[in-house]
């Protein structure tokens, strides 16, 4: 009886396991954002990091996932932090480097830049993917001064800073939501 | 010795500034002095100019502090370019300002180079914090 329970179980883990592989090649990459939150870390230097790569980068912008960009990205973005997108944004240099290394740990492990002719995307709008999640969405919706441009992540996506972007949560200023 | 205790808690308060960041502005008076003879001490009138004028950016374009931070420095600001709301600079408005040298010496290098496309000289750095404290 038990043998038959760990099989049922096992078939339901099976079963399960399908369903969510099936599932994958729409909402894979949203599965990945969802469970890699930059707001969840777990032990105190961990939450060390997080708080300082929040509170730095997030100054200025929002603090996107890591999980948006390569390694690549990450490591040409704080290159060149000196013109950061034709701003300043040089950090004491422990910070710098507390920063990078949680950046490359958590980047994206796939280079999401297939399409892009050997070019390293510095926005995460520049990305094959975002390019492809984002096709519907007009010119209009993005450029009005409640959104301004794609990097304002949680214009739209109102649980974007928590790493959450499903498309229920989406929330358009003066459209409404996505659905 | 407890007259004395009052003056100083007094004149802090008028700083508005915690006791690392006038440690820095200390330094930052030194080396004006050396760079500059005739340095007589941070001025809030100078500081308002260096705020408030104009001047070619980092991006080639006219660009101000106020661009960002608004010519009330008790009122929130928001950066020009992302549209992200910036917590107002007055330490009056703002307790959090003017206690971090890290953070002063961070910002003021960053929004030199945003502004005026250069790092500011001592005076500079010290006439402009002077100006936000008196705000």
């Amino acid at each position: 009886m038990k043998t038959l329970l760990n099989l049922s179980v096992a078939a339901m883990l099976l079963a399960g396991g399908a369903f969510l592989y099936a599932d994958d090649d729409e909402h894979e990459e949203h599965e990945n954002y969802r469970s890699s939150r930059v707001a969840q870390p777990v032990t105190p230097q961990e939450k060390a990091t997080v708080a300082l790569y929040t509170k730095e980068c997030g100054a200025c912008h929002m603090a996107y996932q890591p999980q948006f960009l390569p390694k690549r990205s990450w490591d040409k973005t704080m290159n060149t932090l000196d013109n950061h997108f034709s701003t300043d944004a040089t950090l004491a240099p422990a910070d710098h480097k507390t920063i990078q290394n949680y950046l490359a740990t958590h980047a994206s492990k796939n280079d999401r830049m297939s399409d892009m002719k050997g070019a390293v995307a510095l926005r995460i709008s520049e990305t094959p993917y975002f390019v492809r999640e984002h096709r519907e969405v007009t010119k209009k919706m993005v450029t009005q001064p409640e959104v301004k441009s794609f990097a304002n992540c949680n214009a739209c996506h109102t649980q974007a800073t928590n790493g959450s972007y499903r498309e229920r949560e989406i929330r358009i200023p003066n459209y409404g939501r996505w659905e | 010795m407890k007259y004395l205790a009052i003056v100083s808690f007094f004149s802090m308060s008028l700083m508005a500034a915690s006791p690392e960041v006038v440690q820095y502005m200390n330094e930052l008076s030194k080396t004006a002095k050396v760079e500059n003879s005739s340095f007589n001490g941070f001025d809030a009138v100078r500081g308002k100019e260096i705020f408030t004028s104009t001047h070619t950016g980092k991006q080639g374009k006219p660009m101000s502090c106020t661009s960002c931070h608004t010519v009330n420095l008790a009122n929130s600001g928001k950066n020009s370019l992302t549209g992200k709301v910036i917590d107002p600079l007055s330490p009056r408005a703002n307790p959090q300002r003017l206690t971090s040298t890290k953070e002063v010496t961070k910002w003021l290098k960053r929004n030199f180079m945003d502004v005026y496309a250069r790092e500011g000289s001592a005076q500079e750095k010290g006439d402009v914090l002077t100006y936000i404290m008196k705000n």
